[in-house]
């Protein structure tokens, strides 16, 4: 079994490889690869250099004298992922748990001569090759200032030691969901059970760092001394050091210093990692239907990635919803559009795992503000409560505008497949494109709105700035919300003409096989995005504020920013109207039969 | 030979198939017909052992698949109705890496006359990227009888092939029965198994409606009238609708 595993993997790669450099005969595949081989010697090439040529990490620490400091954060958030991923499993398991097999897989070794222990062998093996190849680019490529002193061989297998251990509890995890839903009658309450232990657990670990971090918090001593020691002492700390036992013990190898250490830490790692293999061999479960189900799923996803959809973040099927509003028979077409993208777009945007997401992201928020806070006065608390709303307000609203494009992508690009049937419907190309475009610059649209309000309104509370008046903070918020839509809507016009200019680019990112050149096309299409972004909005930022401040002198504040918004929405707007004629126009042209070659 | 006693199978609280018992000869060719959402791929999966039975015995060449599930997977071969194979690996590597997992050490000398007879002899150092998808079909059916299946269970063979594929098709089932291998096919192409099925087995929401030779289902529903077609049969037996 191990040789035909190695067969299939071996020439699998080996087939990988030539077809990639077969296929750098044409031109689109040759610029992605370079842009991305640039890329990556730029940023990462230096460092392996360097890496092999030390060894070690340049200025590290060997961990006798490594600052427990150095260690907490690293292994905290892999932890907190770790068992969020856990829990997250057992609060909501799919209908049928199953291990990860492709279809072609099944296809071939479900009906074969295998036991079932050949199988969940052949899955364990399987899931090697990327543990190991995962292990090999943290150790030597991504881990540029690194945290601690040991060889990077050794930091390397320490790596594969978690990410073995954990890929192991993962499939334990789902064997053990199988076999509890076919096998006992309090399915419920079993997993009830298990989250409830993982909650209190979680809650025990966090309140004994929490004391330990309000007291650090209080002392003031922010130098690398002080948060060492901090660190330090938290481990010493019984509760928190028996609690996280297990989690040191995985974490050994990675964490040891020296050869010697590395040794001693090892043996007790490899003994989990030990009990959880005995654990997933002896589940006795079946894992068939829930490996069948899963594969489906991944491949109806990686079908929809390449339709250029939005993977759905849920894992259950897509269901028939009722229409995000009613649509009348009669009226304007473009709506019918909004209507069917909003359509598709909600099974994404309100599955229960993006709200277990968000949640953990709030959860995470708060844990690692809380014992910040703690020490001071709620004034100041509510303070950095409100730097930090305006910080994150700027970053998504950054995000939103020029990487929004990419991500939100029900429009023409994800009606490429029909776009047939979209030529046979009695509209003019330019009422098309902007149909299609209306979904996505909603959405972006809307998390923009949520963005400049809560960033106006976090803005100096206290009332310091004189001229903040709360009538200019309404004004500013109306004439950016004002705006916003035609910033999303002409951004959305460039990933869309790039999909009608070169569709042969975009059938390369639909096609099988994601490779080093895809990294590369997406590095371009982002610096496209961010050059256009420039062209279009510095100009008229620039007319914005000579408007702005020619006018203020003499209107006053609120009236010249409704006067300079006044003055830059014609702009935008006519923008938006030559790209969507622009995309329009093109689509009507658009023979993809012979384009696409 | 195929022995399938009470074959139950389950999805939580929704019966796929119900209490389902027959049984396949060497030679014989047994047709599963019925309705969208009969259960039709259903107990063809729990046969092959992809997927584990509710409840009941199934026997393959004589070994209980739930007490030797080994030794009854390697007589038999499944052919699903979408072909789905490794993307990085050419058709005769599929082949080689089939015999790996059967254990058919003159893999190459049976190989040859495969591709020659599924016409894939000039394909077999392309991927299945590049193949079409009848060209995909023939490779699965030429992974399935390389290690010469005395059972052999069929989903929609016919699907995506060229009318001289589906003739081959129809013929290598023919010959293989023939040769003494039990073969069950489950099509919507009524036609199909009227040309090539000895025995008919018709499934109505997991029930077996009618089980027997061709002429004696035929003879159950034919009101008496002659020379019923196995069209009128499947109407008349399953009430001419959908589950």
């Amino acid at each position: 079994m191990i040789g035909a595993l190695l067969f299939l993997r071996l020439t699998s790669l080996r087939n990988l490889v030539v077809y990639r450099i077969r296929r750098l005969r044409e031109p689109k595949y040759l610029l992605g690869t370079a842009v991305a081989v640039a890329y990556f010697y730029y940023f990462v090439g230096r460092n392996i250099r360097t890496a092999w040529a030390a060894g070690s990490v340049p200025g590290g620490n060997p961990l006798g004298s490594m600052t427990a400091f150095s260690f907490v954060p690293v292994c905290v958030v892999l932890v907190l992922l770790g068992t969020l991923r856990i829990a997250y499993a057992w609060f909501s398991p799919p209908e049928n748990p199953g291990l990860r097999f492709s279809e072609a897989e099944i296809s071939f070794l479900f009906p074969a001569p295998l036991t079932r222990k050949m199988l969940i062998h052949y899955r364990l093996l399987s899931a090697q090759l990327g543990i190991l190849l995962t292990s090999l680019l943290i150790a030597f490529v991504f881990s540029r200032a690194g945290y601690l002193g040991a060889h990077r061989v050794l930091r390397a297998v320490g790596w594969w030691v978690i990410l073995a251990t954990f890929d192991l509890h993962v499939n334990g995890t789902n064997l053990m969901l199988a076999r509890l839903r076919e096998r006992s009658a309090h399915f419920l309450l079993w997993r009830i059970a298990v989250v409830s232990f993982i909650v209190f657990y979680g809650a025990a670990i966090f309140w004994s760092a929490y004391g330990m971090a309000g007291n650090f918090a209080s002392t003031g001593d922010y130098s690398s001394a002080g948060l060492s020691a901090a660190a330090a002492s938290l481990m010493q700390a019984p509760v928190f050091h028996w609690l996280t036992l297990p989690y040191r013990i995985v974490f050994g190898p990675y964490a040891a210093g020296g050869p010697a250490e590395f040794a001693r830490a090892l043996v007790p790692a490899l003994a989990v990692l030990a009990l959880n293999y005995g654990w997933v061999l002896n589940t006795e479960a079946h894992f068939e239907e829930g490996s069948i189900a899963l594969a489906e799923k991944r491949a109806a996803v990686r079908a929809a990635a390449q339709r250029g959809e939005m993977p759905a973040l849920g894992r259950n099927k897509p269901k028939a919803r009722s229409g995000p509003f009613p649509l009348a028979p009669v009226g304007v077409p473009e709506v019918a559009f909004l209507w069917k993208n909003l359509l598709s777009m909600r099974s994404s945007l309100f599955s229960r795992r993006a709200l277990f997401i968000i949640f953990g992201i709030m959860a995470g928020l708060s844990v690692s503000l809380g014992p910040h806070m703690s020490g001071h006065s709620i004034s100041v608390q509510s303070g950095v409560m409100r730097q930090f709303v305006v910080i994150f307000s700027a970053i998504i609203a950054g995000y939103t505008i020029f990487l929004g494009p990419q991500i939100a992508r029900q429009d023409l690009r994800s009606d490429m497949p029909s776009i047939d049937m979209l030529k046979t419907y009695p509209m003019e190309g330019w009422r098309l494109a902007l149909g299609e475009l209306l979904a996505p610059t909603l959405i972006l649209s809307v998390i923009l709105w949520v963005a400049i309000v809560a960033a106006a309104m976090a803005v100096d509370p206290a009332g310091d700035i004189e001229w903040l008046t709360p009538g200019v903070r309404v004004t500013v918020i109306a004439c950016l919300a004002f705006a916003a839509p035609l910033l999303c809507l002409i951004q959305l016009l460039v990933p869309n003409s790039i999909m009608v200019l070169l569709p042969g680019w975009h059938q390369t990112a639909r096609a099988r096989g994601q490779g080093v050149e895809m990294f590369g096309q997406r590095l371009i299409f982002g610096v496209v995005q961010l050059l256009f972004g420039l062209v279009v909005f510095v100009p008229a930022a620039g007319l914005a504020a000579l408007v702005f401040f020619s006018s203020k002198w003499l209107l006053g504040i609120s009236p010249a920013v409704v006067l300079s918004t006044l003055s830059v929405v014609p702009i935008l707007g006519g923008e938006a109207a030559v790209g969507l004629w622009f995309l329009g126009d093109r689509f009507e042209k658009f023979d993809l039969s012979t384009e696409a070659r | 030979m195929i022995e399938v006693e009470a074959l139950t199978k389950r999805y939580g609280d929704f019966t796929a198939v119900r209490n389902l018992s027959f049984s396949v000869k060497p030679g014989e060719v047994l047709g599963l017909v019925g309705p969208n959402g009969a259960g039709k791929t259903s107990t063809l999966r729990c046969l092959a052992g992809i997927i584990p039975v509710t409840g009941g015995t199934v026997r393959i060449a004589g070994k209980s698949l739930a007490e030797d599930p080994v030794g009854a997977k390697r007589a038999l071969a499944f052919f699903p109705d979408e072909p789905r194979l490794f993307e990085y690996l050419s058709v005769r590597q599929h082949l080689e890496f089939v015999a790996r997992v059967y254990g058919v050490a003159d893999y190459k000398a049976l190989a040859a006359p495969l591709l020659e007879e599924l016409e894939l002899s000039d394909k077999a150092d392309v991927l299945p990227g590049e193949l079409s998808r009848g060209m995909k079909q023939k490779l699965v059916i030429a992974c399935g009888l390389l290690h010469a299946p005395q059972v052999m269970f069929f989903d929609e063979p016919l699907t995506g092939l060229d009318p001289l594929g589906i003739r081959r098709m129809k013929d290598s089932i023919i010959r293989r029965a023939r040769d003494g291998a039990s073969v069950v096919l489950s099509s919507h192409l009524l036609h199909l198994l009227e040309e090539v099925c000895t025995h008919v087995l018709i499934l109505k929401k997991g029930d077996k409606v009618a089980d027997g030779t061709l002429r004696d289902v035929a003879a159950q529903f034919s009101n008496g009238e002659a020379n019923v077609s196995l069209e009128e049969v499947f109407i008349r037996a399953t009430g001419g609708s959908e589950t």
